[in-house]
């Protein structure tokens, strides 16, 4: 199966990505391969506006027909934005996973823990191994 | 992994297969939930060839059976069909089975993938079963308009047929079983078919345009919406047919192995019961989950998923008898997620009796 990854993201190996929104904004969603692989997403999740988190903490749940999967903030940050439309309509995120499909919103973040992440030629590599 | 005869049509149709119990089977076409869906309004295709068949014949070799499950084989009449199961001393269930009496001497066993081992050496050796696994494909034809796609592929035996009840019947010259029954909640026929059957019959019921072809996810989350049990998820060997809740399947006029112990089970009452459990949410419990009343482990979830049809969180548990009734509030999993208990079926308006 051949993903588009747009080449303007970050991504982790947990199959996050990471936009800068510009002003210090990060939104934040998971991958086309990471919507394909859990199949209809039926339930998500999402932290609540103004928490504190850390880099690898649990801060969202997504669930589709077959499974339930922990989503891990890629970078740290404060939360500022969550997309409300998934709670109703968590099959926005197989529709549109690097659009319509993002999960939250990040603001003071780390700029170090931003480097970290791979860009989208290294995010297509590890597929590869994967 | 062992291939079904339809193998090659379903990896012609982008089928994603994946092992179940050994068996090469496509879980999903286009997706679980429209393929759900699909079946509660038109019609799906299930390749079920994984399942066991077997033949008894004779009186004796149909009471030899009565012996190990919990109802009467000997009065079941023919073109009947009846859900029961193989049951240890213990009353733990070994398989459920739908047994068919095809003629006066003939009865139909149909048997999960699972326990199929087992199960094909205790027909051999207590009722000289033929096992007919290998020289027959399974199709399942689920949803309301299934009876009006058969009738239209010259099916016509199948008219008269009702909600549990057989029929022989020939497709184009060769002899097939078609039982009314399955697995969905919808009206629904079940074709038995000589392997070489399979393809062609197949393809030619897809070639209906309301016909599409489904696999084995839509079917869980079909049943789980009913309340139906997957043998070796949700029943096996480690709990009794009453734990069960198949209670009132059984006919405690007949003669079983386990019928004390279940009679003693029954009259202590205390044991734990699967039970139909919901969250007021989309999000699911899912196999695995411990169940907890008050903050204390009772039981545990055998089953669970997003109900497409219903738009909850769905599935069933063990839990003790007392928690059992419907509006019980408990809690399940790792993050504790609010769960009530409730009647089965989930989905009220399957149309498998019209």
């Amino acid at each position: 199966m051949l993903h588009t990854n747009p080449p303007h993201l970050k991504y982790t190996k947990e199959h996050e990505w990471v936009r800068d929104d510009g002003g210090g904004v990060f939104a934040v969603g998971i991958t086309e391969f990471a919507a394909e692989q859990l199949g209809d997403i039926t339930f998500v999740e999402l932290p609540p506006v103004d928490a504190q988190v850390s880099q690898g903490a649990e801060v969202a749940t997504v669930e589709s027909v077959k499974a339930a999967n922990d989503i891990y903030a890629p970078i740290g940050g404060v939360i500022t934005a969550v997309n409300g439309e998934l709670e109703e309509h968590p099959e926005i995120v197989n529709q549109s996973p690097y659009e319509n499909g993002w999960f939250f919103k990040l603001e003071e973040v780390d700029a170090a823990e931003l480097d970290e992440l791979m860009d989208a030629t290294h995010y297509e590599a590890f597929l590869k191994d994967q | 992994m062992r291939q079904t005869p339809l193998f090659e049509e379903h990896c012609a149709r982008d089928g994603k297969i994946v092992d179940f119990h050994g068996w090469a089977l496509p879980v999903q076409f286009k997706g679980i939930i429209e393929e759900h869906l699909y079946t509660r309004s038109r019609v799906s295709l299930f390749d079920c060839s994984h399942m066991g068949q077997f033949i008894l014949r004779g009186a004796k070799a149909i009471r030899a059976l009565e012996s190990m499950v919990f109802n009467d084989m000997i009065c079941l009449r023919v073109g009947r069909c009846r859900y029961t199961s193989i049951l240890d001393v213990c009353g733990g269930i070994i398989d459920d089975i739908i047994t068919m009496r095809l003629s006066e001497s003939e009865l139909f066993v149909v048997t999960n993938a699972m326990p199929y081992a087992k199960v094909s050496r205790i027909l051999h050796r207590l009722c000289s079963a033929e096992n007919v696994t290998d020289q027959t494909a399974k199709i399942d034809v689920q949803g309301p308009l299934s009876r009006s796609v058969l009738l239209q592929a010259g099916l016509d035996d199948i008219a008269p047929l009702k909600y549990f009840t057989v029929c022989r019947t020939q497709w184009k010259g060769q002899e097939i079983i078609v039982s009314r029954a399955g697995y969905t909640g919808e009206l629904g026929y079940e074709l038995y078919v000589p392997q070489e059957l399979a393809t062609p019959i197949w393809s030619e019921l897809l070639s209906y345009p309301e016909v599409h072809p489904a696999g084995l996810g839509a079917r869980d989350t079909l049943r789980i919406e009913m309340g139906y049990t997957l043998y070796g998820q949700d029943v096996d060997e480690s709990h009794t047919t009453l734990e069960a809740g198949m209670g009132r399947f059984i006919d405690w006029d007949s003669e079983f192995n386990a019928k004390e112990f279940l009679l003693m089970q029954r009259e202590m009452g205390r044991y734990k019961v699967r039970t139909g459990i919901r969250s007021a949410t989309r999000r699911a419990p899912r196999t695995g989950y411990e169940v907890y009343c008050e903050g204390k482990p009772v039981g545990e979830v055998t089953s669970g998923c997003y109900g497409p049809s219903v738009g909850f969180g769905i599935g069933m548990a063990y839990i003790p008898v007392e928690l059992s009734v419907p509006g019980t509030r408990l809690t399940a999993g790792p993050k504790e997620m609010e769960i009530e208990t409730t009647a089965f079926p989930f989905y009220e308006h399957g149309t498998f009796r019209n």
